[in-house]
């Protein structure tokens, strides 16, 4: 979902670098570092040496160890792990063998036996092996205990001293003691700047180090991976400074250069689980699908990796499938029963189904453990956000907070969904503090960069709504929008007899990009609008092409889904609020709302319409292109049988248990009186009852569904062979029509529209006869294709445009006007169209019509704005309304003194005769 | 804004004694049909300017990369001809009489060395300079409607001189539509935007840049041009996309046509009561003026009633004109 990085609002200065820089170490000369090091390390082999070896010719049980060491570094596990056994049981087995042992064992999951290598090693070589047991005591949660391992090995003076130092100060961390860990990290600094060659290890545990610390300072950061960078340096065959690296660009939002770091572990060890799992993180950051089965493979090298666990627990729960979240994280427990983030989405699953008691019951445990730990509330926070339960996640992210007021994701969660809640400047403030601390976070900064726009947003306040639209736009939008809200709103409280909390806040964004933003924090998001229950976002007409979609429907759907969401306390699933938004928005004009079109019928006859029991997939995780599109679709004809079958009422009763917290099968069962299952079949048989015909029509032809084009003479065949077949029929149709045999086409055009006559696309055979029929001339049958068309296909602009170029022509003005009024309707921002419904009101004495048409005109900011001006004021005069028309016309003259027809009309409003045409 | 006012007040008066000089440059098309175009954007600007602006023809030039193609044009648009004919006006132009050059075709931007392009040698921006240096202070309206144009502001502001530009910078490079809507400007109505039934060359850019906005938006593309107004000298061209510009002053008071409305300055000479009623009309316009430059800080009511009474006033001044002038009044 993103791949774009963006540098900190403030640039990070070069004093950034200051204390790591004031050693004088940058990754040049650590390679330098390296080479001196090497030598050293040579010449004390050398002469400790109680007899004289080759160096050419090392001895051969170094050699097997050099084996067992490569295998394990290759991924050859099996291999490695029984090669070392043998040779730690060896009398001058060193602690790198029993490291390696057991490392190699925690690995691929064998955490017993790698506990017992471990202790096995400490037996012998005390406490050189005490870091790496207290790391496999940490994989299994066992804090105490790992940590006694890390405090033996710093007090023995172990060679890996620095490591557990750091192992010990994240254990600390993990388990509430803030203070003293950050005291640790500190003292990373100073050991990094009094240490002549610090090994990789070493390095990486400072990197580790100055990474906590950079939560605070955000520009140690950068020390951090130059720490990483170091240690990859001295030793380019460590995976740990690259698999620290890769999480240090995944939490500043760097997924492709993530990728990279952890491509470099697996160019050396294809079976690395750690890295294949970062693989994974960055595939989940990227919302590619590929995280889940990248999450699996990890799990096949080392099947108790907890974070990975965790992570298919996770993914999981975003696809809403809440049991299959909960025996992932239970598995992770059952490894590391300790795991705060495992417990975090188990709490996340029990949070989502409104278990509260279980849902107490994990965070007792996780208080337990880390009383200050704000990652379980902020996990939780995600998924209720997830679940459009936005308020719900500003309670989470504010006690979050307040837990740790430098988690800046807790915050960055808090302001943002501040922000959709209505709660804008507390939003904004909050959301400062996360980038203050966050400074790479791009949802942040696009939001506060959005946010910055919002002072040249006018705001119009009605009954129940506080309308926000850019101030370019306003005067032209302002009023059409508040009507329609208002009709909206009353409309729905009345066919609900219910009222969602005012004042709503519907925001009209000119630009498409900031609207996504609004929505999600980043550009790219595909939707028209969007409702947060008491906050709506959507498109301004103007930020979609001209007839890309119709404003007046999607805000009538999204003033739907106020009144489900409140209805239904949030509750409601997805895919069934949808389903009621569109519903709302056909019952609140005939064309509105999503349409049967051929690709719909086409994916049920290949059995890609789901079940309505899973429908819910059909959003959250659809399998092909449409099948969002499709699911709405589905989802209204879901509500319109229920309605038909229970009366619109029971919709509204559904709405009511899932605010008691019924689940879907309960609200099914108690309303309806129904089990899914059953439900699904109903629906099955209402679906094809209802488009048996268009089912019948639609059915595709293998022959026309194969690949490649087909000549004229087999479109020809194919339409004779199959008379009752939509495609083909519509197929020859098209075909002749682009040849120009009108006549020709005709036939087939009729035969395919009464086939499938719900089909209102500018694809469609309606559109095309037409056509044929105003090139022949015949403006009464072109009039009766155009009306059937756009009666049913909300956002056909030219369609309308066209009826009422033909309506004008053949002398029917209130017909054309009509037609013009909905061209208007759906792209406000064409001066023609208004000028022309203008025209024709002001001939018809349909004065309000005129007047309305006119103030579009001057709000569309015209070059001639004193002609508009004159012109709105000569429609207020006829209407009667002397005292707009004078207000008008001398906004008129005050640009243009000299405009004789203007200075006319002013006389006249002054009592003077009526004024001549200009 | 005093300063703003008081230069828009000038022409009114001093119009009445200064001549406009026009020269349109129809460059290299390179194809048939930038060619096409080019001959007849400038044929629009050139026929809107004698036919609806009443310049006199002599004091019109066009020159274009086909002669043949249009009986209106004086002579191919080579390098020689242009210098040639710049230095003839230069040498009858009055010293208070307005010279606009218009440039219509492609341009092109190497290093720090913009053109525009013409058949045989381009012109520099440089080139430019000298031969528009001999103008010397005498108003100059300079157009370069070409591509990568932008660089022209710098090397020709000046005093007393007006630069558009089609582009802002130089790496506008796509071919250009503000030409086609500049010449559109003088040749309809709809870019006169105070109705005074004269085109100011502020009103003509203001439409210009508009109409190339719609085009663009209307197309669904992002636009590739955008054109730019320095009049006071600054070397900095405004966009007036807010009211922050600092130009606009001179420009606004420069027109294609001689100005003063329908009746020549012989008949004003002739006709004292006549030339008392202008004078009456532009010492109302000036008053109007004054009062809108207070409206945001007076009471609107009292505003829109002293608005009132000036109109009413105008009104009555201008039907008086117009009854005098043998038109009748209304």
């Amino acid at each position: 979902m993103v791949t774009a990085a963006l540098r900190p609002r403030t640039a990070t200065s070069a004093t950034a670098f200051r204390r790591l820089a004031a050693g004088g170490r940058r990754a040049g000369r650590g390679a330098r570092r390296v080479a001196g090091r090497g030598f050293v390390v040579f010449c004390a082999a050398v002469l400790s040496a109680p007899f004289f070896v080759s160096v050419a010719a090392p001895p051969v049980a170094a050699q097997t160890e050099e084996a067992a060491l490569a295998a394990l570094a290759g991924g050859e596990y099996e291999d490695a792990i029984r090669q070392l056994r043998r040779l730690a049981r060896g009398r001058d087995a060193t602690p790198a063998v029993h490291r390696a042992l057991a490392r190699g064992l925690a690995r691929v999951g064998r955490y017993d036996e790698a506990e017992e290598a471990a202790r096995d090693g400490r037996a012998r070589h005390g406490a050189a092996l005490e870091n790496v047991l207290g790391e496999v005591l940490t994989e299994r949660g066992r804090h105490p205990e790992a940590e006694a391992s890390f405090r033996a090995a710093m007090a023995g003076g172990a060679d890996d001293e620095v490591t557990a130092r750091v192992n010990l100060a994240e254990l600390q961390l993990r388990t509430g003691r803030r203070e003293e860990a950050m005291r640790a990290f500190d003292g990373f600094i100073d050991f990094y700047n009094r240490t002549r060659s610090p090994s990789s290890a070493e390095l990486t545990a400072v990197g580790i180090a100055v990474r906590h610390l950079g939560v605070e300072h955000s520009d140690l950061l950068q020390d951090a991976l130059r720490a990483f960078d170091e240690a990859v340096a001295a030793d380019p065959s460590n995976p740990e400074p690259h698999l620290r690296t890769g999480q240090l660009f995944l939490d500043t939002y760097r997924s492709p250069d993530a990728r990279e770091s952890y491509q470099q572990v697996l160019a050396r060890n294809p079976r690395h689980p750690q890295a294949i799992l970062g693989m994974a993180l960055a595939l989940e950051f990227d919302g590619s699908p590929e995280a889940m089965e990248t999450a699996r493979a990890a799990l096949e090298v080392n099947p108790n990796l907890v974070p990975a666990r965790t992570l298919l627990a996770r993914l999981h729960l975003r696809l809403e499938d809440y049991p299959a979240a909960e025996d992932e994280a239970r598995a992770a427990l059952e490894v590391n029963p300790s795991s705060l983030e495992a417990l975090s989405v188990l709490a996340a699953t029990h949070f989502l189904r409104d278990r509260d008691q279980e849902f107490d019951a994990v965070r007792e445990r996780v208080r337990a453990l880390n009383p200050n730990y704000p990652g379980l509330l902020t996990t939780v926070a995600d998924m209720a956000v997830q679940t459009r339960r936005y308020a719900d996640a500003v309670a989470l992210a504010t006690e979050a907070v307040a837990l740790d007021p430098y988690s800046w994701k807790a915050r960055g969660i808090l302001g943002i969904n501040q922000l959709r809640v209505g709660a804008i400047e507390e939003g904004r403030a909050e959301l400062e503090r996360a980038f203050a601390g966050d400074p790479y976070n791009p949802w942040y900064k696009n939001t506060l960069d959005l946010l910055d726009t919002f002072e040249r947003y006018r705001i119009t306040e009605t009954e129940h709504f506080r309308i926000v639209i850019d101030g370019r736009e306003a005067e032209l939008l302002a009023g059409p929008v508040s009507a329609l809200a208002e009709e909206a709103y009353r409309t729905l409280a009345e066919r609900y007899q219910y009222e969602p909390p005012i004042p709503v806040r519907l925001e009209l964004f000119p630009s498409h990009a900031d609207f996504s933003v609004r929505t999600v924090g980043l550009a790219g998001l595909g939707a028209l609008g969007v409702s947060f229950g008491s906050v709506v976002a959507m498109d301004s007409p103007s930020a979609r092409g001209r007839g890309e979609f119709n404003w007046a429907s999607t805000l009538w759907h999204e003033i739907a889904h106020v009144f489900h969401l409140a209805l239904s306390k949030h509750r409601v699933p997805r895919w069934l609020a949808e389903g009621f938004a569109v519903y709302e928005q056909r019952r609140g004009a005939p064309s509105w709302g999503h349409d049967m079109n051929p690709g719909f019928l086409i994916a049920y006859h290949q059995d890609r319409i789901l079940p309505v029991s899973q429908l819910n997939n059909g959003f959250v995780r659809p399998t092909y292109g449409d099948q969002v599109v499709h699911s709405y679709y589905q989802a209204s004809l879901v509500c319109e049988l229920i309605a038909r079958d229970h009366g619109p009422e029971a919709l509204v009763a559904m709405l009511r248990e899932y605010a008691a917290g019924a689940t879907t099968e309960e609200v099914f069962d108690r309303v309806l009186g129904t089990e899914m299952e059953r439900f699904d079949r109903t629906f099955t048989d209402y679906f094809e009852e209802r488009f048996a015909g268009a089912l019948a029509a639609v059915e595709p032809l293998p022959a026309l569904a194969e690949r490649g084009s087909r000549t004229p003479e087999e479109i020809s065949r194919l339409a004779a062979a199959h008379p009752g077949n939509f495609i083909a029929q519509m197929a020859m149709g098209a075909r002749l029509f682009d040849e120009g045999r009108l006549d020709e086409a005709e036939e087939y055009l009729e035969r395919a529209r009464d086939l499938f006559p719900e089909y209102a696309g500018p694809g469609s055979p309606g559109w095309l006869l037409a056509r044929v029929f105003v090139q022949r001339g015949d403006s009464a049958r072109a009039v009766r294709e155009i009306e059937a068309l756009t009666g049913i296909n909300e956002s056909f602009l030219e369609a309308n445009l066209e009826e009422a170029h033909l309506k004008e022509a053949a002398r029917d003005a209130r017909g054309a006007i009509e037609a013009l009024q909905r061209a208007a309707h759906i792209y406000p921002f064409d001066e023609e169209t208004h000028d022309r419904l203008a025209e024709l009101a002001g001939e018809q004495a349909l004065h309000p019509v005129a007047v309305r048409a006119r103030e579009a005109l001057v709000a569309l900011d015209p070059v001639d704005m004193a002609g508009a001006l004159y012109r709105l004021a000569l429609a207020h005069h006829r209407a009667g309304d002397a005292s707009r028309a004078r207000r008008t016309v001398l906004r008129a003259l005050e640009r243009a003194p000299n405009f004789e027809a203007a200075q006319d009309l002013l006389m006249t409003l002054r009592g003077s005769p009526e004024p001549r045409p200009w | 804004m005093t300063a703003a006012l008081a230069l828009a007040l000038l022409p009114a008066t001093a119009a009445l004694a200064q001549q406009t000089h026009l020269v349109v440059v129809s460059g290299a098309g390179g194809t048939e049909e930038y060619r096409a175009r080019f001959h007849e954007w400038g044929g629009t600007l050139t026929r809107a300017a004698v036919d609806g602006h009443g310049l006199d023809p002599a004091n019109v030039v066009w020159l274009a990369e086909r002669p043949d193609a249009d009986p209106l044009i004086d002579g191919p648009s080579r390098r020689e001809n242009i210098e040639a004919a710049l230095g003839e006006v230069a040498g009858r132009a009055g010293a208070n009489d307005v010279v606009m050059i218009v440039l219509i075709g492609h341009g092109s931007f190497s290093g720090d060395d913009a053109r525009f392009n013409v058949p045989g040698r381009d012109l520099s921006a440089a080139d430019f300079a000298v031969l528009v240096g001999q103008f010397g202070t005498r108003p100059v309206v300079f157009v370069n409607t070409a591509s990568a144009s932008g660089t022209f502001i710098s090397e020709m502001s000046g005093p007393n001189r007006t630069v558009i530009t089609a582009t802002r910078s130089p790496r506008e490079r796509n071919a250009t539509r503000f030409a086609q809507y500049f010449a559109d400007a003088f040749a309809g109505e709809e870019a006169d935007a105070d109705k005074d039934e004269r085109v100011s060359v502020l009103e003509a850019f203001a439409y210009a840049r508009r109409e190339v906005e719609r085009s663009f938006d209307e197309e669904g593309l992002l636009a590739t041009e955008h054109a730019l107004l320095d009049d006071n000298g600054d070397g900095e061209g405004s966009a007036f996309e807010d009211e922050s510009d600092l130009d606009g002053a001179l420009a606004r008071t420069l027109f294609l046509s001689r100005g003063g409305g329908r009746v020549t300055d012989a008949q004003l000479a002739a006709d004292p009561e006549l030339a008392a009623l202008y004078e009456q009309r532009r010492a109302l316009e000036e008053r109007i003026a004054a009062l809108t430059a207070l409206k945001d800080a007076m009471d609107a009511e009292r505003y829109e009633a002293e608005l009132e009474e000036l109109l009413v006033e105008l009104t009555l001044t201008t039907r008086a004109i117009r009854e005098r002038e043998g038109g009748g009044a209304w």
